[in-house]
């Protein structure tokens, strides 16, 4: 039947019958597809499982032989870095848990707060015009389209497809991905002055503001004077009826700063490239600089919520005809060696997604 | 010569699980240069090589509907550019009806070629933006090359699956 077609014949009913499933696949809550994808899925698990059975070992072997030296010299440098690593974690930690108590005192909530489902990645994009990565969670664990999805090191993208033991997730390079984020950047003084449009003392803080508030249309400033002071108290070993105590206070002044909030887009550009941070009001002056780090900006259009970590900017370039310049942001989690990951359960507005 | 839809049915869903398994495990972790190599847009351009257009194109049409649905990719994007690959590859056979192995490898060459151009020109045609970057420069030459050294198993195996025999010279009696 088919093959009595003509060549022009079957490029046209190619060509429409394509059309018309990505028109339907396009629409939102497709069931008739969706079922196909999960049963189909459901088909496909045991060949992707033969499949790396027969390759895996094969290649490992391959790779123990080939990159034996490399390997070594790997975990070399691994035991360095997590040597030094001890040393930030402990000033992260100490960090996080004053976050954290500022934004109990303030009622807010961060990202911290909201559960997360686990995962371990089970493919790449098996295509070269995709950045996904398929991961062991689906709905039967609590996941839905639009998730947020982090690891150790920060946001690595959302949840677009969900099958019943399994989920797509598309990473934050790829150009389709957007997220609203933020960064705090810290400004000298003599640079904030000369950008500020107003200053007012504050005497109640109320949300991230502590010390002196400034604001423009798109940016928070915010000053901050950090006293930390810190008593040690402990009672010595009793040794022939006499008690020793010691009481040791240290006491720590931060100089004071200014931090300034910046919102916008940031997107994908492609795997292998860094992500685009847009800033909203493109005619403000910037403060943000190479180092600052991103993050998800939260609120009720947005597909995560606050304070996830995104990437740190790695180049802020002007841009001819627009005083905003193009802010570069190399993302914290690596893209390319994802084992384990966090499905975060928030659900973004639809609108969103 | 087998019927396509009968040929589909048992022969090329069985094939293309197994070659779509290696797909989304072997050639989507071990890639050449960042490049995925396409083993199941290379089976396309071989059923197109070895079966002719017509059959070449729905083969490649059927091969890329799985690929969506086991990829997620949008459904008939793929679809669409595996059946232009089997469409394009099968024109060696209005050359000759019995190539040359090397001929047939051209010709696989070129239909996987535009199969895999074909994906980012349709994402952009569909609102997609992003992936007609100078990273098809690379991209292209590995998936062909790959296809190329393939084709000797994946144009009898596609000729094989899109029910079509393979055409022979005969001599007309006087």
């Amino acid at each position: 039947m088919f093959s009595s077609l003509s060549r022009r014949r079957v490029v046209v009913l190619l060509i429409l019958t394509s059309l018309l499933l990505i028109t339907l696949d396009r629409r939102a809550n497709n069931v008739v597809i969706d079922k196909a994808r999960q049963a189909f899925s459901v088909v496909i698990r045991p060949f992707d499982i033969a499949a790396n059975a027969v390759s895996k070992p094969i290649a490992n072997a391959w790779y123990g032989i080939t990159h034996y030296d490399d390997v070594k010299t790997e975990n070399q440098a691994l035991h360095d870095q997590i040597e030094h690593q001890k040393g930030a974690e402990i000033e992260a930690k100490t960090a996080i848990n004053i976050a954290n108590d500022l934004l109990k005192l303030n009622r807010l909530t961060s990202a911290r707060n909201i559960k997360g489902v686990a995962a371990r990645v089970i493919g790449d994009a098996p295509s070269n015009f995709q950045n996904t990565i398929e991961v062991t969670v689906g709905s039967r664990d609590g996941v839905a389209v639009g998730m947020p999805v982090t690891d150790g090191a920060g946001l690595i993208g959302k949840v677009t497809k969900v099958n019943p033991d399994s989920s797509f997730v598309m990473l934050i390079t790829d150009p389709q991905y957007a997220v609203q984020a933020q960064v705090f950047s810290r400004v000298d003084q003599a640079d904030a002055s000369s950008t500020t449009s107003s200053t007012t003392p504050n005497t109640a803080p109320s949300g991230r503001q502590l010390g002196t508030t400034t604001s423009t249309s798109t940016t928070t400033t915010t000053t901050t004077p950090v006293t930390t002071t810190t008593t040690i108290s402990a009672l010595g070993a009793t040794a022939g009826g006499t008690t020793t105590s010691s009481t040791s206070t240290t006491s720590t002044t931060l100089p004071s700063f200014r931090v300034r909030r910046e919102t916008g887009d940031v997107t994908g550009q492609g795997a292998g490239r860094p992500l685009l941070f847009s800033l909203i009001d493109d005619t403000a002056l910037t403060n943000v600089k190479i180092g600052d780090v991103v993050e998800t900006a939260g609120g009720t259009k947005s597909l995560a919520p606050q304070s996830i970590p995104i990437g740190t900017i790695t180049a802020v370039t002007s841009r001819l005809g627009s005083r905003s310049p193009i802010v570069e942001v190399e993302p914290n989690a690596s893209l390319t060696q994802l084992n384990f990951v966090s499905v975060v359960l928030f659900v973004p507005n639809q609108a969103a997604i | 010569m087998r019927s396509l839809p009968f040929a589909l049915f048992t022969r090329l869903v069985p094939v293309a699980l197994v070659v779509l398994g290696i797909q989304r495990t072997v050639c989507a972790t071990y890639r050449v240069d960042g490049v995925a190599i396409q083993v199941v847009l290379a089976l396309a351009a071989g059923a197109g090589a070895g079966a002719g257009s017509e059959r070449g194109a729905f083969a490649g049409f059927a091969l890329g509907m799985m690929y969506d649905l086991g990829v997620g990719t949008p459904l008939g994007l793929t679809a669409l550019a595996y059946g232009l690959a089997g469409l394009t590859s099968g024109y060696v056979l209005s050359i000759t009806p019995d190539p040359q192995w090397w001929l047939a490898a051209i010709f696989v060459s070129i239909g996987s070629a535009v199969g895999e151009v074909a994906i980012p020109v349709v994402k952009f045609l569909t609102g997609q933006e992003g992936w007609l970057t100078n990273r098809l420069i690379l991209v292209i030459p590995i998936v062909a090359g790959a296809a190329t050294l393939l084709s000797p198993l994946f144009v009898p195996l596609g000729r094989w699956c899109a029910g079509a025999k393979r055409r022979t010279w005969r001599a007309i009696p006087e």
